[in-house]
């Protein structure tokens, strides 16, 4: 009651005013803290927080250090089954000494173990030669011999003349699915296609650039389709629509003019009139061979396209055409006979 | 009025055009042409160093980001970028994702960067651990992260650690 009425700010004070039974129970105030000192001859008051202990965590040291693994392993072991599959390189089990990495000054070459530089790198331990042979082994009872009567490329192409050919793609990733996996190309020689002139000539016009001259190949692409199977048909249906249609010989063919040409045809062209008019101006009587032998040639320069040889025969043959002889041939030259006209 | 023109003045980024337009112009020394400290320094992946030479390196640490493909590697292996390599940037925020997540969970263990590599539709973690932690702790976390980790991101996820007993191991050179 007495201690009630009584406001102590005092710590020291407050302790003074209990009983004296009860300090010896008293509580201590969180912020002095009186201790007993048993030894010594005052207490220490000690001023502050408490010291929180630090914990540290008890790092784990085992016991006995194990030896690396490839201690245990016999010197003719199978590899192949200590190393099965991709793995990256861990330097207790592989058994030869093995450094990576630029050398600190003063320091060798860092060695395999704690080397995160051979970590990192793909290694081919999984791939030693006795392991390939052995699958290849295995493959082998997959595999069929080539068919007999194929031998040879002109075999191949006379028995299977179309070739189809699509890819697909890995990527490292969870999805299989890559678009570019549809594509399918068709490719064709068109001499086992049994086409004749016109057709072939049809066809070409239809197919455009997909036809490539030097290799004698017509290559069809589709990709218009999602899938691969679809686009396949669509090769299929394509080819024999082409060559359908260009067996067939359309009505309004034969509207075709001296411009829609595809080469170059000497009869009935102007050239052919003007060699005439010169025959039968030199008043030669057969000059069937004259005439056909400088129609080749016209032919040859429009259809080959100039160069030395052909332009070198037109010549010979316009001479041959107009009588002319070259002066250098012959000392007493004859007089050489100038007409007028057009050679074309 | 005039301590700001000295200020800008004064100023030795300016350039001469600067100083020139200030009395061609009038209120020209209110529109500062704002300059920085040169700022153009490359400062990835370096450490100072130290006057004692106390400071610790890795052989990652100690071979900065243009040594890359000389005396480094990468840390991550895939096909993204190939040509029409696909999903790439799904790859590197799962990359970033894994890295945070092997760091947080073999907490203060990792000794090295970690490794990612991929394979087909296999993740492969590698990296060096410090043996802080008994066997059987480092065997649960192995497949508390594979589970976890094949679950979030769709595809087996194989880890391949190399543990090792002292830190002194892993470390390259003191700057």
């Amino acid at each position: 009651m007495f201690l009630q009425k009584v406001y102590v700010l005092d710590m020291r004070a407050q302790q003074l005013l209990r009983p004296l039974a009860c300090r010896s129970l008293a509580t201590s105030h969180p912020r002095a803290e009186i201790k007993a000192a048993a030894e010594e001859e005052f207490r220490t008051l000690e001023i502050g927080r408490k010291k929180r202990e630090r914990f540290t965590a008890k790092t784990f040291k085992p016991a006995t250090m194990l030896p690396p693994r490839y201690k245990q392993q016999k010197t003719d072991q199978d590899w192949g089954s200590v190393w099965p599959a991709a793995r990256t390189f861990h330097p207790a089990t592989v058994p030869f000494p093995v450094r990576q990495g630029y050398p600190a000054s003063g320091q060798p070459t860092p060695d395999k173990w704690a080397n995160a530089e051979l970590m990192k790198i793909p290694n081919f331990l999984h791939l030693t030669p006795p392991v390939i042979k052995r699958q290849c082994e295995a493959l082998k009872k997959f595999c069929t011999p080539w068919p007999a009567g194929l031998e040879t490329t002109a075999k191949q192409e006379k028995h299977f003349p179309v070739t189809v050919s699509k890819s697909s793609y890995l990527h490292s990733s969870p999805t299989i699915r890559d678009p570019k996996a549809r594509i399918v190309t068709l490719k064709v020689h068109l001499r086992s296609l049994d086409l004749d002139y016109h057709g072939r000539d049809k066809l070409l016009r239809l197919v455009g650039e997909r036809y490539d001259a030097d290799t004698d190949c017509l290559t069809l692409v589709a990709d218009r389709c999602p899938l691969s199977q679809q686009n396949y048909d669509y090769c299929q249906y394509l080819l024999t629509v082409l060559y359908n249609e260009s067996m067939k010989t359309e009505p309004w063919e034969h509207e075709k003019e001296l411009v829609d040409l595809e080469k170059y045809v000497w009869e009935g062209s102007p050239s052919q009139a003007a060699a005439q008019n010169v025959v039968t101006a030199r008043g030669i009587n057969d000059a069937e061979e004259l005439l056909k032998e400088y129609g080749q040639v016209v032919t040859d320069l429009h259809n080959e396209g100039e160069d030395e040889a052909t332009v070198l025969r037109y010549q010979e043959s316009v001479m041959k055409l107009l009588g002319l002889t070259d002066p250098q041939d012959t000392a007493t030259a004859s007089e050489p006979k100038y007409i007028q006209g057009e050679v074309c | 009025m005039s301590a700001i023109l000295q200020r800008f003045i004064s100023r030795s980024q300016l350039s001469l055009w600067h100083n020139t337009v200030q009395w061609m112009l009038p209120g020209a020394e209110l529109r500062g042409l704002h300059t920085t400290a040169i700022a153009n320094k490359a400062q990835a992946g370096r450490y100072r160093v130290t006057r004692d030479r106390s400071r610790p390196l890795t052989y990652e640490m100690a071979n900065q980001p243009f040594k890359i493909a000389h005396r480094k590697s990468w840390n991550s292996w895939n096909t993204t970028s190939l040509l029409e390599g696909m999903r790439e940037p799904e790859t590197v925020v799962e990359d970033i994702f894994i890295r945070r997540f092997m760091t947080g969970t073999w907490h203060n263990l990792f000794l090295s960067e970690v490794i990612i590599k991929r394979q087909h539709n296999m993740v492969r973690i590698a990296g060096i651990v410090h043996q802080k932690i008994n066997a059987q702790k480092m065997y649960f976390l192995t497949g508390y992260c594979e589970e976890l980790l094949s679950y979030w991101l769709k595809c087996p996820v194989k880890l391949e650690l190399q543990t090792v007993t002292d830190k002194q191991d892993v470390i390259y050179k003191y700057i």
